[in-house]
């Protein structure tokens, strides 16, 4: 296969990595949170979208906005029902919520695999490809980096201009900064959760476009997350798309050149090395 | 109150002892799969419950030990025992230099980067056609459940020292200090790097120790199996349900949850998922700091 056809499809990949790695830096930047489950979100969203295809026949782009009101609404509710009743520490630093979000995330596999079974589902929508000589482009991904894009724009514009935008971008900053200015903490923490969820919800609506899904894959697209949100450095938005990119093409890559059982150990290894290499991120300032 | 405590260690011993020669072979698997799972668990609570580091992927080290006693019996004809024991030297010995890499993260992502640890070292093995890849390493056919099932009760016994020592050992209080504040500790001349990654190789001697009689016990090891992060949600689970950090938590949750797992596992993975994971989110809101605390500060309360 040629090198440019395995850079676009990376480049297309990283797009709805950069969309799902938003979520994760939302919550980890506002509430100091891992979430664990995060990745679990994005694969239910997907086999979701999945079954409305299958037997309804309703097109990803209509399940999408329903995607996203519902990510909303359950990423609220864990946090309004399981981490804000968390009591404290059990050991040390962000260890109970890191924990939390562990037992959460193998509770929705068990859930995914009750509902859906363990077979591996996909949305065959748009099969067809553009072709820029001899280079194609799969109108399935097109649509995917296209949507997750305006997605991102979309998020980036709230954040910015929006007075709760800016509420979120201040806590994430100085959570007692933001308590005296008059924000409520609260609020902005359910919240942020809920946008977080929102979009791993709407990122996962997309990759079904993409991928061939079961409920136990959710831990890869944690990591994902997770190593997108490190080699870019946390609370970092525009890092987000850098690190996404960058581990889009090492997908691609690896599984071409090294084959897919192995490139499965590469978002780890990256994880790994970035964090311990360069811990501020590749864009980020350092953060205490 | 102590000479029942220990009247009933010692009667509990002497059972656990002659269990073997008595009782038929589902109850003998049954009380060492419980004792598999209990010394993981302290093995996992040493690092993570003692030192604060919270691991996800402490099952490399059990994987490790397996895969290195299975090495050493095929390879070079050694004694399965001798070879367990080397086995668990192997990665105590590997858990060293992985220990003072990973060591230097901190949180969220010790607790990521051990998981992918334990990822990256079952694609390699699984990718590996001198470790049997995918399928799993074979030992030679015959084995004996109840020379293992001494093997793990030692260890698990000598598991359960070691912690006794540690939290009231200088050692013991050096974690500890280090876990509530590790610039602190630093500064209070504690050699944070050397004492945690001390705990580090404790932890996963323990896991090696108990990953090395596993593949005997099953004659075979496949790196689903060896590297599961279901062993790492166990460990978890039970210690937290016991108490994390305590010396007798590992035990008490571990006891507890092994029947439940056993039952879940094999009619019902998804089940399993569903209760384990919820239970650990649910222990962590309504008994965050386990049994063991909580029922020592009820008798603290009745003794006032």
């Amino acid at each position: 296969m040629h090198v440019v056809q395995l850079v676009v499809n990376g480049l297309l990949l990283g797009g709805v990595f950069a969309l799902s790695a938003l979520g994760f830096n939302i919550i980890f930047g506002v509430m100091r949170v891992v979430n664990l489950a995060h990745g679990d979100i994005v694969v239910l969203a997907a086999l979701l979208c999945a079954y409305e295809f299958g037997t309804l026949g309703f097109n990803p782009l209509i399940v999408l906005p329903a995607a996203i009101a519902g990510g909303f609404v359950a990423g609220a509710a864990i946090y309004a029902f399981l981490l804000r009743r968390l009591p404290g520490e059990i050991a040390s630093g962000e260890a109970s919520s890191l924990t939390l979000t562990f037992g959460l995330s193998f509770f929705l596999v068990g859930s995914g695999l009750a509902i859906f079974g363990g077979t591996f589902r996909s949305v065959p929508f748009l099969t067809g490809a553009l072709y820029v000589g001899a280079i194609s482009v799969p109108e399935a991904k097109l649509l995917a980096f296209v949507t997750a894009l305006i997605l991102a724009l979309l998020l980036g514009a709230f954040l910015r201009f929006t007075p709760v935008g800016c509420a979120i971008r201040a806590t994430s900053q100085h959570v007692e900064g933001a308590l005296a200015c008059g924000v409520d903490i609260d609020r902005v923490k359910t919240l942020s959760f809920g946008l977080g969820t929102a979009v791993a919800a709407a990122a996962g609506t997309l990759l079904s476009m993409i991928y061939d899904l079961s409920p136990q894959m959710g831990v890869e697209f944690t990591v994902n997350a997770f190593a997108v949100v490190v080699i870019g450095g946390l609370g970092n938005y525009a890092g987000c798309f850098l690190g996404a990119m960058i581990l889009g093409l090492a997908d691609e890559l690896t599984s071409y050149y090294i084959g897919a059982n192995l490139a499965e150990a590469a978002p780890y290894v990256l994880f790994i090395l970035v964090s311990l290499l360069r811990p501020s991120g590749l864009l980020g300032r350092r953060v205490t | 109150m102590r000479k029942l405590a220990v009247a009933a260690a010692s009667l509990a011993l002497i059972l656990l002892v002659v269990a073997p020669l008595r009782l038929n072979g589902y109850f003998v698997n049954l009380i060492y799969i419980t004792m598999v799972y209990v010394g993981l668990a302290y093995g996992w609570n040493i690092i993570s419950g003692y030192a604060g580091y919270f691991s996800f992927g402490q099952i490399t080290f059990f994987g490790i030990g397996a895969y290195a006693t299975g090495f050493l019996i095929n390879g070079l004809h050694w004694y399965w025992m001798v070879a367990a024991l080397a086995g668990g030297i192997v990665a105590l010995v590997l858990a060293g230099p992985l220990g003072y890499v990973m060591l230097r993260l901190r949180g969220p992502f010790f607790a990521m980067g051990m998981f992918g640890m334990a990822q990256t070292v079952r694609v390699l093995i699984t990718a590996t056609p001198a470790t049997g890849a995918g399928a799993g390493l074979f030992l030679p056919p015959g084995s004996d459940v109840t020379s293992v099932y001494y093997w793990t009760l030692a260890v698990t016994l000598g598991a359960i020292a070691l912690t006794l020592w540690i939290d009231g050992s200088a050692f013991g209080l050096r974690l500890q200090a280090l876990r509530e504040d590790e610039q602190v500790a630093g500064t209070l001349a504690v050699n944070v790097t050397r004492e945690k990654i001390v705990a580090f190789m404790l932890s996963a001697l323990i896991a090696g120790l108990i990953g090395g009689g596993f593949i005997y016990f099953l004659n075979y090891i496949e790196p689903d199996a060896a590297f599961s992060s279901r062993l790492d949600l166990q460990s978890v689970v039970m210690t937290v349900l016991g108490g994390v950090g305590t010396v007798w938590g590992p035990l008490v949750g571990g006891v507890v949850m092994t029947q439940i797992a056993e039952a879940l596992w094999a009619r019902y993975p998804q089940g399993y998922l569903i209760v384990f994971g919820g239970l650990l989110v649910a222990l962590l809101i309504l008994l965050p700091r386990g049994i063991v605390p909580a029922v020592r500060a009820r008798f603290a309360a009745a003794d006032e």
